[in-house]
């Protein structure tokens, strides 16, 4: 027997949070470091992310135990990734305040997604627990 | 998250601390002695910005205050024979030492400092908002 959240994506929307919040946290470091020379802007990759989850998605669904893919990493999304395609100023410095702040909206647009569609999933559960609609 | 909070309010107090050495360089645009009295045109002071790993979290890092250095750039003379500070003997004989400051080039870095300063202060709100919506799961 699966648990309650069994079937549900809230697992799924637990980690998209949790990759959200701590982007954010590298992404108000740059906004910090603006006027540091030399600083490079860190950051996490989300398509890799969005491919780590899909595949660990699959991987749940799965019913025998399944290693995943080769990766190096116990945490996917833990670490900062230094962005390479960036100018860089006459500093030394790459971070660009309009694309942080651009990415910061995207960052924070995920997370209130996951929020809002966590709460109607819980809001489901609650209905079927005491069979209320 | 709270983390992030930390990490702005580093950048706020040295954009602040920056700001502080903006004022007192243009406050001092006209200053010729030292605290002592003796005549000494007051030098600009520089705040050196740096990566402060202390505050980390998931990679990301604050930023602090690692110096202020003291601009050594020469005086500027103006030719004032009769000031009572004008240089008595020497090359620069009938010349006052003024500040080596320029208006410039410091409302610029005024201005620089308190975009930042705002631009921090945005982070806040948005880090304050994540929070506050996460913590609508519990509703």
């Amino acid at each position: 027997m699966q648990g309650i959240f069994g079937g549900t994506p809230i697992a799924a929307l637990e980690h998209t949070l949790t990759f959200a919040q701590r982007r954010h946290e590298l992404l108000a470091g740059n906004v910090s470091n603006m006027d540091v020379p030399g600083y490079r802007s860190r950051d996490l990759d989300i398509n890799e992310f969005h491919n780590a989850l899909a595949e660990s998605i699959d991987n749940a669904a799965r019913p025998v135990s399944h290693t995943s893919g080769p990766y190096t990493r116990d945490d996917l999304y833990s670490g900062p990734r230094k962005a390479t395609e960036q100018v860089v100023f006459h500093d030394g410095s790459d971070v660009s305040l309009e694309r942080q702040v651009t990415e910061m909206a995207k960052n924070q647009h995920l997370h209130g997604l996951a929020i809002t569609t966590m709460r109607s999933q819980f809001a489901l559960l609650r209905a079927a627990i005491t069979e209320r609609a | 998250m709270l983390k992030a909070l930390d990490i702005s309010t580093s950048a706020l107090i040295a954009q602040r601390t920056r700001l502080n050495a903006v004022s007192g360089n243009i406050a001092n645009m006209s200053s010729l002695t030292d605290e002592t009295g003796k005549p000494n045109p007051y030098k600009a002071r520089e705040v050196v910005f740096q990566t402060d790993d202390s505050i980390s979290l998931s990679g990301a890092s604050g930023v602090k205050v690692a110096e202020i250095k003291s601009n050594n750039a020469e005086p500027l003379h103006r030719w004032q024979p009769n000031h009572p500070l004008a240089i008595q003997d020497g090359e620069w004989k009938g010349y006052v030492a003024y500040p080596n400051i320029d208006l410039t080039t410091e409302m610029v870095n005024a201005m620089e400092s308190t975009r930042a300063y705002e631009a921090n202060v945005g982070v806040m709100e948005i880090t304050k908002n994540l929070s506050r919506e996460t913590l609508t799961i519990l509703a």
